[in-house]
């Protein structure tokens, strides 16, 4: 019961009354002065309703602090009012503090129990939450009170099928059903919608039967045809009613010739026995359907021998004649079948010679003569073919003679570009993309691959510029990227900050991409009562369930990974955040000793003019971030709205307290979205190790175990393991003994030694570079004599060995680098020169001289760095040093 | 290439694909927006690697007191994968659903002035017509021509399958199990 002072007298409550409808229609101002027409009189001065209001307005123009202020005085004074509580809920779910809101909504529900818009409110708070017992107790109510519309029906069907009660989902469409009147006009989209749901609740719910025979019985609704073919089609085939099923997919392919999956399904339908079999079904299928590339594609998968060279030879020849120059990617997954691409390379060389000789792909072809572009589209292929067979150099032998031949065509710059970054010269392949773009300033997508390759060798204002060009003008080229969340560019953008040791910037961009994620999931809100209205469910269902898993998506997992491992950095040199601040101050530093007065005093005057210039430089760029981070008077609304976005601060950032607490929070969602990728169990092991925390050092352990017990990190981290239990031990309680003596055995075979594993884990992988690497380390750590052994297994370049590529041996030249094994300046020279031999294009590997315009990367970057090094310890060379 | 109808999995990986190759760009709120609204319009042409190379993001416009019609949101195919005839065949597949689904008369969408190329995919491959021109409809400030496209053809086609459906099913296929039942 309200109290006797917060019952309004009837004039007062008109006044109130204007109030709520101001809000309503967004006339803030007006609300505003009708609230303080109540609270100016004294006797209502501490009226809690209309405290609670103007808060909830003042919220809308942005003063929350005032807001909160009012909304709070409200709720005091007036602690049984459903509209304090209601409002305090609205408050606390514009600031996005979901679970405080829904406590608030259930307060005020305890005084209003059958209001509608608390009982929708908070329902929406709960399936955002997915609290979906609680979602299911709400829309009950809603039902209860609104049994006339159809979103209380369909919703409390939804809340059902969200706690995966499928009766009682298709009980409550039932009944719903039944109360209404088939359309007479068709198309009914949302009475198909609804058909549709109901049959997606029975095929989920595995009653396949029922879900043929109900789809069948409201066939004459269903306008969504390829919905109703498909989920046919699949029905049937479950059933093995092959005979109907072989229809329908014959039926689907009809409707789309590029669909894959019909014709995977058409031929599961079919009795086919051998691949002449299958050849001959899709001779026909191509007569049929003479446009469609799926029929003259998937034979080439299949076909063997004499036969595929005849299939691929007519594969191949039309797109030269035309000028397709995607033809070489849609062939590039044969390549995994060496046979294969010794038959097209046999075959497209042929053509070069015929086309030279004769101007014909075969000499005996009753066609006319090819075009002279022809020629051109052979030496493309073949300069991807080459490419993709590591042969660089011939690969730019051809590429070069095409770009002669026509020196107009975009496409052959790009892939001249391309085949630099493949054999490793970066600075190389940036020049010829950019070349590319300059050649069509209005194709974005030439302009993004530039910006991507001059981000690799970290040219990073060139790199915002360019990507600038496509931006909305007026607003910094960032701000729109991230506006627009383009997470492939800042993913980009923070490995090359991470790589020019802008440790602070890496991290900003990478806590953009987070924040992109959680505005994804944020996103959702608003759909929940636009769907139940729409009776777009299925999509609906299928949207809720992938926000279940959003960070699962490459994106993330990309980006978590990155910063887990940088944060991991952080964590190992707590030097590093301020190395790279006063990079000038330590030159100052240097022994000048051996100079004379007036020597030293010039060199010193000329390094206090350059910090001093630097130190300019560097408010400059402050000043010009701030620039950016102010809020713009832009009358686009978007823009408005940005100004309540995070900024996020790189030194805040770079300052943590606990760089282990932070990367363990991007680790979470990978724990729960990414398990069976086994970098996440290894990146949980490396943050748990520096926390000793050992039985989730354990854990972690055991999942990666389970995804590849071979992984070389994983060997590497499991005598890491065993190493410290022998020391750790005797500290640690008897519960953990007894789980740790469990689990052990499992993962080292039965319980061998560091050393017998380390010997059993070369003898398996003698031909593998990367695993010798993490052999290498573990010999090492274990006999610290033997490092003239371990680096033998590491400069190993034979060919029998199955991973002796560019990125195998530059990790091998980075881990020698890395001072793990000691020095090594000996051995990395003649390692060098090795590998140059081996990857002439490689500037990892060029000769001093010639790689002055060498990339000088930071000793931690992203992605590639060689597995396990500086975990849990450092290297016994490290330690002697210190 | 495979073209399929795209999914709520396919949304993230379509905005992608758009900040590559468009000037134009959405948040992803947009794109559950279309495929929360119309999930039967947008499609994908997805590689072996199943990476999306190519999307149509379509509609339907919604006013009640107009002829009902769909529109283009977006249309992109990565450049490498050009030539190919995915833009065709990905608006093929839109624009068949545009007027099983939802009785769509015509089909419309915007193209920058400027963009010759894809001026000459509408009006040559893909039969728009140039119905207007917008001025400033661009951020950049540029005009652009809002094309149509009758859709009363593919109604028709959709009516002629239905009818030709039992003769084309007379047709049997190599391995084919009705065979031996017949």
């Amino acid at each position: 019961m309200a109290a006797n002072s917060q019952k309004l007298p009837q004039k007062e409550s008109g006044i109130f009354k204007k109030v709520v409808r101001s809000y309503e229609c967004k006339q803030y101002k007006n609300g505003l002065k009708f609230a303080k027409q109540i609270l100016s009189n004294p006797k209502h001065s501490d009226h809690g309703e209309t405290l609670a209001m103007k808060g909830l307005i003042l919220n809308c123009i942005g003063k929350k602090d005032d807001a909160y202020d009012c909304v709070r005085r409200g709720l005091k004074n007036d602690l049984t009012s459903h509209v304090c509580w209601h409002v305090y809920g609205l408050l606390q779910r514009s600031d996005k503090k979901y679970d405080e809101a829904i406590k608030a909504y259930r307060n005020a529900l305890k005084h209003d129990k059958e209001n509608v818009q608390i009982l929708r409110d908070l329902s929406l708070l709960q399936v955002q939450m997915r609290d979906m017992d609680g979602f299911c107790d709400t829309r009950y109510q809603l039902l209860k009170v609104r049994p006339a519309q159809r979103s209380s029906w369909v919703g409390y069907a939804l809340a059902y099928h969200m706690n995966n009660d499928f009766e009682m989902a298709l009980k409550v469409m039932g009944e719903y059903r039944k109360t209404q009147a088939p359309p007479q006009k068709l198309p009914d989209y949302e009475f198909s919608e609804m058909i549709l749901y109901e049959v997606q609740l029975l095929m989920e719910s595995g009653a396949y039967k029922d879900a043929l025979k109900f789809l069948e019985d409201f066939r004459h609704y269903v306008s969504d045809m390829l919905a109703y073919a498909e989920i046919k089609g699949d029905i049937l085939l479950r059933d093995k009613r092959f005979e109907e099923a072989e229809l329908i997919f014959h039926d689907l392919i009809h409707r789309n010739p590029e669909n894959l999956m019909y014709y995977q399904k058409l031929e599961e339908c079919l009795n086919i026995t051998s691949d002449e079999n299958r050849m001959e079904l899709y001779r026909v299928l191509k007569e049929e359907f003479p446009r469609s590339h799926v029929c003259r594609k998937v034979p080439l998968g299949f076909l063997k021998g004499p036969a595929f060279r005849d299939m691929i030879d007519q594969y191949l020849r039309p797109p030269l004649h035309k000028g397709v120059p995607s033809l070489w990617i849609g062939l590039k997954a044969l390549y995994e079948n060496k046979e294969k691409a010794q038959v097209i390379e046999e075959l497209v060389l042929l053509y070069e010679k015929n086309l030279q000789s004769c101007n014909k792909f075969h000499p005996e072809d009753p066609d006319p003569m090819e075009p002279p572009s022809a020629i051109l589209w052979v030496w493309f292929f073949l300069a991807q073919h080459f490419d993709r067979c590591g042969d660089h150099r011939r690969a730019l032998e051809y590429i070069d003679k095409s770009i002669d031949h026509t020196p107009t065509h975009i496409e052959l710059y790009m892939l001249k570009s391309k085949i630099y970054k493949h054999a490793g010269d970066l600075e190389e392949a940036a020049l010829w993309m950019d070349e590319a773009r300059s050649m069509d300033t209005a194709d974005r997508f030439v302009n993004c691959k530039c910006v991507k390759y001059l981000l690799r060798v970290n040219k990073i204002d060139r790199a915002i510029e360019t990507a600038g060009l496509f931006t909305r003008e007026g607003m910094p080229p960032l701000q729109t990227m991230d506006d627009m969340q383009c997470m492939w560019f800042q993913k980009e953008l923070a490995r090359a900050y991470w790589r020019s040791g802008q440790y602070g910037e890496a991290l900003v961009k990478y806590h953009e991409i987070d924040k992109h994620f959680d505005d994804i999931i944020e996103d959702q809100f608003d759909f929940h009562t636009y769907c139940m209205r729409k009776m777009t469910l299925r999509p609906y269902v299928g949207v809720l369930r992938l926000e279940d898993r959003i960070r699962g998506h490459r994106f993330y997992f990309d980006s978590a990974h990155d910063i887990i491992e940088l944060y991991l950095y952080l964590y190992d040199n707590p030097d590093a955040k301020r190395a790279k601040d006063a990079p000038i101050a330590e030159e100052i530093e240097q022994d000048l000793s051996h100079l004379s007065e007036s020597e030293r005093r010039k060199i010193k005057r000329k390094q206090r003019k350059a910090l001093a210039k630097a130190k300019e430089k560097a408010a400059e760029q402050e000043k010009e971030k701030e620039k950016e981070n102010k809020p713009r008077h832009d009358d686009d609304r978007k823009a408005a709205t940005d100004e309540n976005k995070i900024k996020f601060n790189p030194k805040e950032l770079l300052n943590v307290e606990d760089p282990l607490n932070e990367a363990n929070k991007f680790l979470k969602p990978l724990q729960s979205m990414c398990t069976g990728n086994i970098r996440t169990h290894l990146l949980a092991y490396a943050i748990h190790s520096r926390r000793r925390k050992y039985l989730l050092m354990l854990q972690s352990l055991k999942r990666a175990f389970s995804c590849d017990p071979e992984n070389p990190t994983l060997h590497c981290y499991i005598v890491d393991y065993v190493l410290t239990l022998e020391k750790e031990r005797p500290e640690l309680p008897d519960p953990v003994h007894t789980v740790i003596d469990d689990c052990i055995p499992r993962l080292t075979d039965g319980g061998k030694s560091p050393d017998e594993l380390n010997q059993s884990f070369i003898a398996k992988h003698s031909n593998s570079l990367e695993h010798l690497v993490a052999a290498a380390q573990v010999l090492y750590k274990l006999h610290p004599d033997y490092r003239t052994k371990a680096i033998a297994m590491v400069t190993n370049l034979s060919d029998s060995l199955i991973d002796r590529s560019l990125r195998t041996c530059r990790n091998v030249h980075k881990f020698l680098s890395s001072g793990f094994l000691g020095d090594c300046s000996d051995e990395l020279a003649s390692y060098s020169s090795q590998c140059h031999a081996l990857f002439p294009f490689a500037s990892s590997f060029k000769p001093p001289v010639e790689a002055g315009k060498e990339l000088e990367s930071s000793p931690a970057s992203p992605g590639d760095a060689p597995p396990c090094v500086g975990v849990a310890g450092r290297s016994p060379a490290a330690q002697k040093e210190s | 290439m495979n073209i399929r109808q795209a999914t709520p999995d396919d949304l993230l990986n379509m905005q992608h694909c758009n900040l590559l190759c468009l000037p134009e760009n959405y948040q992803m709120k947009y794109y559950f927006y279309h495929g929360l609204s119309w999930p039967q319009l947008s499609y994908i042409a997805e590689d072996d690697e199943k990476r999306i190379v190519g999307y149509v993001l379509a509609k339907m416009e919604e006013d009640p007191d107009d002829i009902p019609h769909g529109h283009i949101t977006s249309l992109a195919v990565r450049r490498t994968y050009r030539r190919l005839g995915l833009a065709q065949k990905l608006m093929d597949q839109a624009s068949r659903a545009m007027v099983e689904c939802f009785g769509a008369r015509y089909v419309s969408l915007h193209v920058r002035v400027s963009n010759r190329a894809a001026l000459h995919l509408y009006e040559n491959t893909l039969h728009f017509s140039k119905e207007d021109v917008e001025a400033k409809y661009y951020a950049d400030g540029e005009d652009a021509f809002a094309m149509k496209r009758d859709l009363s053809n593919v109604a028709e086609m959709i009516a002629r399958e239905k009818r030709d459906e039992p003769s084309r099913h007379q047709k049997s296929l190599p391995g084919s199990r009705r065979n031996k039942t017949s």
